[in-house]
């Protein structure tokens, strides 16, 4: 190394022993850690002064919670009997109409049945007996 | 260095990333301003905003790199917007070093050599020296070009080698 690159090197160096890092006085964390929990609790909404602050206290919070939990298990109890109530209409409905059907069936036999007697007498009534002719 | 994601960080663990790098932030506030309790003050500050921009910042290299970038841009705004009380270097308290009584005196003179350059050459003799950063990453930090990085240096050296030939000889140094 010449006599210029020494000088450098030597000229560096002070300036490396002259701004080396120091350290600031004692407490600073704590200092910046009091000024961050400050600055997080300032950052918070002032609480004590919102008016729907009351309406979201714990025992209040849990009535809600138990209010509709309640009113879902009523739904869903009312719902189910409802089904139900709607499921027995229908197999009634059914029954009827198989009712209707069969009685229809019947009444439709019975007609028939009648019919056929009807047209039989009225055959015995219109051809005159051979015994009687005769005489 | 070991590659950490940061992400929402508790206040134990922010505190010992304030430990870890308290000297590293007061020092270039310190070595820019010339005024302890301005630095130290400059210093809350940062990690102030450290704090709130934690949850952005990818891996401790991010943070270490932030916070020097943030504190150059700081130092430099604090300087052109507040008229500082300056304490002469003369009136300034030494920091007791290892030394002999010669390094105690080109201490001094190098230190009042800083304090005489402009703003953006001073942050990157300081960057340079008391973090040993490369031209490149002083660029970026303080967005500026390398050339100019490297032309700050070699002028501030330049300057530095003639007030000291002045003052106490070449041979001194």
């Amino acid at each position: 190394m010449n006599a210029h690159g020494e000088n450098l090197q030597r000229e560096e160096d002070l300036l490396r022993q002259t701004l080396r890092q120091e350290d600031p006085s004692s407490g600073f964390a704590q200092r910046v850690m009091a000024r961050v929990s400050e600055s997080a609790g300032a950052s918070e909404p002032a609480r004590a002064v919102l008016w729907y602050r009351p309406f979201f206290g714990p025992v209040i919070r849990w009535s809600a919670v138990a209010a509709v939990s309640a009113s879902v298990i009523v739904s869903t109890v009312h719902y189910r009997n409802m089904q139900r109530e709607r499921a027995q209409g229908e197999a009634a409905k059914q029954q009827l109409m198989l009712a209707l059907h069969i009685a229809g069936s019947k009444l439709q036999l019975a007609k028939e049945k009648v019919n056929d007697a009807n047209q039989a007498q009225h055959h015995t009534k219109s051809s005159p007996s051979p015994s009687r002719s005769k005489s | 260095m070991a590659e950490r994601i940061i992400t929402a960080v508790p206040l134990p663990e922010f505190a010992e990333i304030v430990r870890c790098y308290q000297s590293m932030v007061f020092s270039i506030a310190l070595h820019f301003l010339e005024d302890r309790f301005a630095a130290e003050e400059l210093a809350q500050d940062v990690f102030l905003q450290l704090h709130a921009s934690l949850p952005k910042l990818k891996s401790e290299y991010h943070v270490k790199f932030w916070l020097r970038k943030v504190t150059a841009h700081r130092c430099i705004d604090y300087r052109r917007s507040r008229t500082i009380s300056h304490v002469s270097l003369d009136e300034a308290p030494e920091p007791s070093i290892a030394g002999g009584l010669t390094d105690i005196f080109l201490e001094k003179k190098v230190r009042q050599f800083v304090a005489t350059l402009a703003e953006k050459p001073r942050m990157v003799v300081i960057l340079r020296y008391q973090e040993d950063m490369s031209a490149e990453d002083i660029a970026e930090a303080l967005t500026m070009p390398v050339a100019t990085v490297k032309s700050h240096l070699q002028r501030s050296l330049a300057m530095l080698r003639e007030k000291m030939t002045r003052t106490i000889g070449e041979v001194a140094i």
